[in-house]
């Protein structure tokens, strides 16, 4: 089963953790691709290289930082192939970042969806074109009346038509929010919650990393996302050495 | 004509086989309500079939397989797919054979039910699942309480409590959490796991109010019921026995720990004639025998304290140090203030009054106890041993202004009243 490690921040870390989250990251790296658990990640830029995209009455609009206006905020992320829940939960406690932060569990709905430029998105290797991770916000009160079978389709068809442009890196739907563990370790010790990290009345429904020119086409592609009608969608920058 | 002699085995079938049934179909089906309904199915047909045709030798047997059949009826009828047709087919050795019977079943009791039952447990219990979500599932899965008499046992709505049972099933399937016994590394942190649950399961029980007590009581017979079968599917885990003897020690006392009042009778005050000879006896075997493992826990301690109580003719010829030394080792065990309050009162019973007031003091200004009323309560308590009449009122002041619920009030109110009627 495929799974997400959403690593989530609470804040700036110290120089401290983030000496030692840098020291450790890459033993973490190669254990776990090494048993065939990892697939890749990528650490994120910060939240306020973030935008947000709706589009009401057929007009796109843009607005500048994250889609939640919390201190937490998601810091990167990786992508794991697992046996169940159980290993999931043991790779996340031995990744550095749940030493200092929280990682949040989510299952994807359907499996992973990993494109052709997923290997050299992996590597950083991001000459082809600069990657933007797209965060699908679903929950609270949709902008018009939703029909649930109608996103799920328009969803695909746009997954397809932006894999038949050679734009989709990875990503696909993530199972409900009901289904998100959190993983913490404290003085050597794992701290479990069920439910997801930032407890709001949105949820985060599905990811996408598109590979694009500039911003201004992740904008587009994410304007043409269902969700940006009901909902909204936050583009995210990756960090890049 | 289902006569009366048959509804007692299939209640008696039900009380002993509900788990096992559907700690199998489980295993089997990988679908958790499939598998309740096949299991809810072959109750019914038991008391139908049992009438004609008599209780069966193995019921449990009987049950297993027929709820299997059923279980094969809906997947061919809903043409759920030939894959899982096979994983309701496979014998736990893994191999695939086409038809259950009551051999397949038969050979499958001896071996793989009774991990069935661990591997529900386990479950049941994840880690992953909240805290209400695990205490539900296990009573539903394990006990076979119904979801009205859960709600009634946790004084929820009905409709609170489904949703509750049927968010932790929904999160089993889709994060998938495995069915299994964890492995060994990760073992003895998730029996710690089962255990607590186990044993928030009695409390919410044992610390009901008087009013409540009808109705949550029985809380404390089902926790009773699933640590004995986790003590008897872990032989080799002595605090699940010590659990259980910790359980058992508590119960022995129900019938003289509440007044008429519904209030707390202190161990104390307690009439330790009305203690339940026969569970003590039974908690002491147990005890006996997991501390012969030598790997003590907090369970096992606090057992052992317990049965030292339960040991005593009374108050006075209790052995207060032998108490005291164990409420050292489990401060070591579980570090906590409450633990180390319980120590200093043993201290002074055992000692003298003024080490067990030093300790008290030592507490106090640690400050982490300061809004618990006990810690002025048993201030207090030795003051008044000592014969130090005002500073026994000014504490016993101090912990009813720390003091709660109304019989936390009335007990200290009670204990001010002797004090100040020695004028």
């Amino acid at each position: 089963m495929n799974y997400l490690l959403f690593i989530c921040s609470e804040g700036e870390p110290a120089p401290e953790a983030m000496a030692v989250m840098q020291r450790e990251c890459p033993g973490w790296v190669e254990e776990m691709a090494g048993r065939g658990v990892r697939l890749l990640g990528r650490e994120l830029e910060l939240p306020e290289t973030a935008t947000t995209v709706r589009v009401r009455a057929g007009e796109t609009l843009v607005t500048d930082g994250p889609f939640a206006e919390t201190k937490e905020f998601m810091a990167g992320f990786d992508l794991l192939e697992c046996a169940d829940l159980d290993e999931a939960i043991e790779v996340a406690a031995k990744h550095p970042a749940s030493w200092f932060h929280t990682i949040e569990i989510r299952p994807f709905m359907d499996g992973l969806r990993l494109g052709e430029e997923a290997s050299a998105f992996a590597r950083e290797d991001d000459s082809a074109g600069t990657p933007y991770l797209l965060i699908m916000w679903m929950g609270g009160t949709p902008a018009t009346p939703l029909d649930d079978e109608a996103v799920t389709q328009e969803g695909e068809a746009w997954r397809q038509d932006v894999e038949a442009r050679g734009l989709h890196v990875l990503g696909n739907a993530l199972e409900g929010t009901d289904t998100a563990t959190t993983v913490r370790v404290r003085d050597g010790e794992t701290l479990l919650s069920d439910g997801p990290f930032i407890e709001t009345k949105e949820f985060i429904a599905g990811i996408d990393v598109v590979s694009c020119a500039d911003r201004q086409q992740a904008i587009a592609l994410a304007a043409a996302h269902p969700i940006a009608r009901y909902h909204a969608i936050e583009v995210r920058p990756f960090h890049s050495e | 004509m289902t006569t009366p002699a048959v509804q007692r085995a299939v209640d008696a079938a039900f009380r002993e086989e509900w788990g096992r049934v559907l700690a199998t179909l489980i295993r089997r089906t990988g679908d958790w309500d499939l598998a309740e309904e096949c299991a809810q199915e072959a109750f019914a047909d038991a008391l139908r079939r049992w009438t004609v045709d008599g209780v069966p030798e193995r019921p449990g047997a009987w049950l297993t397989t027929v709820a299997g059949n059923r279980a094969v009826d809906r997947l061919r009828r809903a043409r759920r797919g030939a894959e899982l047709l096979e994983q309701v087919g496979r014998d736990p050795t893994g191999a695939p054979h086409a038809t259950m019977d009551v051999h397949k079943i038969d050979t499958d009791e001896d071996g793989g039910i009774e991990d069935d039952r661990l591997r529900l447990i386990f479950t049941c219990c994840h880690p992953a699942l909240p805290l209400e979500g695990r205490v539900a599932l296990t009573l539903r899965s394990l006990a076979g309480l119904s979801t009205a008499e859960i709600a009634r046992a946790f004084l929820v709505p009905e409709a609170t409590m489904a949703k509750r049972l049927t968010r932790a099933k929904a999160k089993i399937a889709g994060a998938r959490i495995p069915y299994r016994v964890p492995p060994p590394h990760t073992l003895p942190e998730r029996t710690g796991g089962v255990l607590a649950v186990l044993y928030l399961l009695f409390n919410e029980g044992y610390s009901a109010s008087a009013g409540e007590q009808l109705i949550r009581a029985p809380l404390c017979l089902e926790a009773i019921r699933l640590a004995r079968l986790v003590a008897v599917l872990m032989p080799d885990e002595p605090e699940a026995s010590g659990l259980l003897a910790l359980m058992l020690l508590h119960h022995s006392r129900r019938h003289a720990r509440l007044d008429e009042m519904g209030d707390i009778v202190t161990l104390e005050e307690q009439d330790r004639m009305r203690w339940d000879v026969d569970e003590i006896n039974e908690a002491r075997a147990l005890l006996r025998a997991s501390l012969r493992r030598r790997a003590p826990g907090p369970y096992q301690v606090q057992a052992a304290i317990a049965a030292c109580h339960a040991e005593a003719p009374n108050v006075a010829a209790t052995d207060w140090s032998q108490i005291a030394a164990l409420y050292e080792l489990l401060l070591q065990l579980t570090p906590s203030p409450v633990v180390s309050l319980n120590r200093a009162v043993a201290v002074a019973m055992a000692e003298d009054v003024e080490a067990g007031l030093a300790l008290v003091d030592e507490l106090a200004q640690q400050g982490t106890l300061t809004d618990y009323h006990l810690l002025e309560a048993t201030r207090a308590d030795l003051h008044r041993r000592r014969g130090e009449r005002t500073a026994a009122i000014a504490a016993y002041h101090r912990a009813l202004a720390a003091a709660r619920t109304e019989p936390e009030r009335r007990f200290i109110l009670r204990r001010l009243a002797e004090q100040q009627d020695r004028r």
